[in-house]
Order: C-alpha cells, then structure tokens, then sequence
C-alpha cells in the first residue's frame, strides 16, 4: 500500500508539472488547430526553451520566470521564420491542407527535429545541466509544494487564460478562430489568410519555447539534447486528449498526464511505465471520443 | 458617392474550357441585378470572378473606377463587395452572433470588437435571428443558416452584395416569407445586389433588370417581365417554368 502522504505530494507535484505540460501542449495544439500542420520538431522548440533559459540563468542571472517573455520573443520570431521558410509554400492559397502538404510538412519537421537535436548534441554536449532556482518550500499540513513550482505552475494557467481571452476577444483572436474553422468562408469575411496563417504559427511558436522555459523549473539537472523526445510526446497525448484547437483541452490533458506520470510511480510502478500508461489511453480516446475528452 | 460595380466583356477559360465568352454587367448601389441562366452557363463562375475568387482571363471589373480584378478576395471585400456561398459555410464552431461580429471586424467596417458585436446584434434582429443569437451555428436549420450567411454579407459593410441563389432549397412555404426578408432588408439598407438565381419568383419579385447568359454569354437583359417573354430565352431556357410563373 502506498503511503498517502507521499500520494498527496505526488498529486501536488503532478498538479504543478501538468500545468507546465498544458502549456507546452498548448503550443503544438495553435499550430495544429490553426494551420493543420503537425510539427513533429515541437520538442526540439522545447529543448530550444530550455536552453534558452539556462543560458539566461548562466549569464544574465535570470529565473526561469522571467526567461519566459524573453522565450517567448524568440519563439514567436522563430514561428515566424518557420511559417514563412517552410508552411507558405505549402498553405498558400489552399482553402484546406492538401495530402502532399500534409507529407511535405511531416517529412520536413521530422527532418528538422533530427537536425535540430543533433546540432544541440554537437553544441551543447550530453552533458544534462539545469537551472539551480529553489525559492523556498511552503509545508502544507505533511506536504511540502516546492514554491518555485507553484510559481510556474501559476505563469502556465495565466498563459492559458489569457490566450483564451486573446482567441475570444480580440481583433486578432476572432480572426484566428474563423481561419480555424473555413479558410475560404474567412477570407469572404476580408481576413487576410497569410497573415492569420503566419501570425498562429508564431503564437505557437512562442508558447512552446515559453514552456520550454517553464519546464526547467522541474529539471534542475536534467535539461539534455534530448528532452524533445520525451517532452513531444507527452505534448501529443494531451492535444489528442484535450482535442486539438481546444484551449482548456490542453489543461485539462496537462493536468491528466501530470498525475499520472507522478501518481503512479508512488504506487510502485516506475515512472517509465506510467509514461506509457499515460500513451495507452490514447487508444480509447481515439476510438471513442475523437473530437477529446471535452465537449 | 454610392457605389457602382462594372465588369466589362469579362472572359474566362479553364483549361480548353470557356466558361465565360464575354459578359458585361453593371450593380449599382440601391438597385438589384437578377442573373439567370441555365445549369453551367456560367453564373457562379461569373460571381466568383467579381468577388475575386478567380481572375478572369480577359475584361475588366471595376468598383467606382477602380480596378479589381486580379485583387484576392480579402482585398476585394474590404473595398466593399461581399459574396454569400451557394451552400452556407458559417464557422460551425462560433455563435450566430460570433459569426457575425467576425465580418463587421474584418470585411470593409474594420469595427472594434465591442462595436461588432452591437452591430451584429442590430443585423440579427433585422433578419429575424434574434432568437438564435447565442445558438452554435453547427445547430442552424438550412434557413436560418442562410439567413446568417445573408447577414454575415452585409455585416462587412459591403454596398454591393453577390447573392448566390439564397433562396434554393427552402421549402414552398419558406420561400415568400424570405423573399419578402431579402426584399426588405434591400430596401431599409439601401445596397446593390447581384442575384443569381433559380427561383424564378424571386427573380422577377426582387429584380430591377435581369440579365439572361447561357454557354458564358449574354442571351438577353431588360426589364423582368421583358426578359420572361423574350423567345430567346424561352427557347434558351426558361420554356417550361415561364408558363408556370406569375406573370
């Protein structure tokens, strides 16, 4: 029997950590939603953010917290780069993504991601390095909640939110969702599809490399070249989970993949086991609610 | 200065194709144009043509003088001519009103958010969708969702309006009730229309001038009852229907 102490600590630590998951989730699902691309380089973008924020820490003296907006920055002109550098070609008016674009994209950001690690490998060695940043500890009856972690936990739902009111309330936002939705019927309304295109895939961009910076909070020795490959998928899981171009989807899927992967390792199952755990429910998500777990 | 829409001997070819041989058409702000023709003579190609969906391979169109053909859609709605589809296409996943707000936002208006959902809300009552505001579009009857994408049309504050057949598929007891809608709707908000059509009540009932094209070219045009009795066009087309219209 598991001791509910170290449960309850699990379930908090999940809590926080799933909330990072969303926002990284978060920025594949934009992407996704909005372009139809899947980017299969997501969790280099995320590798990317990472160091972007231990090199911030290294030199400029920065916590996680405040890399996040300078992340951002960067994603969002990296999006920018990759929308006009790879998807106009492919997207350009096309009311809907074609099958080869669909190919091209896939094979390129694969491509892209193989690239992408293995410079990182050459650049910034194997060598795992993190971020030392452990405000203190608030002790909640027998659990301890890492401040550092609820602070970051806090930024990801603020991100969530305020792209959700973004998405409902503006100019832009509203432009966003009817390009989502029928490029053509869009473009009736006098939306300019190049834009709205270009502008979703920096937004998309920016909070994957925020949330890269977010994540070191929970690496403090562990940022490698390789996180991609375990941060993208998870980021999968939860849009297939939340459904894509739903916003809560990806707090709702964060939050289900952050208790799980730290849940169950205090039942004894180890945490490589619960990852996987974790990817099985994929399986009856996709046969029986496809459109994800939120109405 | 009110509107004026004038495409001049436009021609356009797919491929070895010729949907269109040369057919020129004025809208005026105020007045409604009925475009009438056979399956395949080329109306909706011509629509497309005007809203900028496609160039044309020769002719010109211009809105008060000013060139637009060859502009992207975007472009041309902004300068203030707007296309309904044939088949609705709201954005499913937003409210009626949603739907609307989105094309005062954008369209020729460019209105602040707040503004467009006030708009939104003064159009909806206008076509009767009051009720409906808040409803998801993906649950609209066909009606109703013609009626939105009428509504969505004006709301980008276009002064020329492309109606691609508005009234096919709607029900013997539907019909008038819309017809009287689209008539009134002109009539209040003072815009030119170009309005092409099966439904030959509504042509005659809306029309100020009706233009007949058969094979992408003009066959005839005048007065609606003229054009009815032209032998041309009842030999071209209309034989049958007209001796069941309404004359």
């Amino acid at each position: 029997m598991a001791d509910l102490g170290l449960v309850a600590a699990d379930l908090v630590v999940g809590l926080m950590l799933g909330c990072v998951f969303a926002v990284i989730a978060h920025g594949l699902n934009v992407i996704w939603g909005v372009t139809k691309v899947v980017n299969v380089a997501h969790g280099e973008f995320i590798m990317l953010g990472a160091y972007g924020a231990y090199y911030l820490n290294l030199y400029l003296g920065f916590n996680p917290l405040l890399s996040v907006p300078v992340d951002a920055a960067i994603g969002i002109g990296v999006g920018f780069l990759f929308y006009f550098g790879l998807l106009h070609r492919e997207l350009r008016g096309k009311e809907t993504i074609t099958r080869e674009s669909e190919m091209v994209t896939l094979v390129a950001t694969f491509g892209l991601s193989l690239i992408l690690s293995n410079v990182a490998l050459a650049i910034f060695k194997g060598d795992a390095v993190g971020i030392r940043w452990a405000p203190e500890t608030l002790a909640l009856g027998p659990v301890g909640v890492p401040l550092g972690g609820l602070y970051v936990a806090i930024s990801s739902v603020a991100i969530i939110a305020i792209s959700d009111l973004f998405l409902s309330r503006t100019y832009l936002g509203n432009a966003i969702r009817a390009y989502s939705q029928d490029i053509g019927a869009a473009q009736l309304m006098g939306i300019n599809p190049t834009r709205i295109a270009a502008i979703a895939t920096a937004i998309g961009f920016g909070l994957t490399m925020a949330g890269g910076a977010l994540l070191t909070v929970w690496l403090p020795v562990g940022i490698t070249p390789l996180i991609g490959s375990t941060y993208a998928p998870i980021s999968f899981v939860i849009v297939v989970l939340g459904g894509p171009g739903k916003m809560w989807g990806s707090l709702l899927g964060g939050l289900t993949l952050g208790i799980l992967i730290d849940v169950l390792p205090a039942f004894g199952i180890s945490t490589s086991i619960a990852v996987a755990v974790a990817f099985l429910i994929l399986i009856p998500v996709l046969l029986f609610a496809r459109e994800g777990i939120l109405r | 200065m009110s509107a004026r829409l004038v495409a001049r001997d436009v021609r356009k070819n797919f491929g070895g194709v010729q949907a269109l041989r040369g057919v020129s058409v004025t809208v005026e702000e105020g007045s409604v144009i009925g475009l009438i023709g056979p399956n395949g003579s080329g109306k909706t190609t011509f629509l497309n043509l005007l809203a900028g969906a496609e160039k044309p391979t020769s002719g010109t169109i211009e809105l008060n003088g000013r060139r637009t053909d060859g502009l992207p859609v975007n472009r041309v709605v902004g300068l203030g001519i707007a296309k309904t589809y044939q088949i609705p296409r709201p954005f499913l996943a937003m409210t009626v009103r949603e739907n609307v707000a989105v094309a005062a936002m954008y369209g020729a208006f460019h209105r602040k958010p707040g503004e467009a959902r006030d708009d939104a809300g003064r159009l909806l009552s206008l076509v009767g969708m009051d009720p409906q505001a808040e409803t998801v579009a993906a649950e609209l009857t066909v009606q109703h969702r013609k009626q939105l994408e009428l509504a969505r049309a004006i709301a980008t504050g276009a002064r020329i309006l492309l109606l691609d057949e508005v009234f096919a598929g709607l029900s013997a007891d539907e019909l008038p009730r819309s017809i009287n809608l689209v008539s009134k709707i002109q009539k209040e908000l003072g815009f030119g229309a170009l309005v092409v059509e099966h439904v030959m009540r509504a042509v005659l009932t809306l029309s100020d001038h009706v233009v007949v094209i058969e094979e992408g070219r003009t066959i005839a045009e005048g007065a609606p009852q003229e054009v009815v009795h032209d032998p041309a066009v009842i030999e071209a087309y209309l034989g049958t229907e007209v001796a069941r219209a309404p004359t």
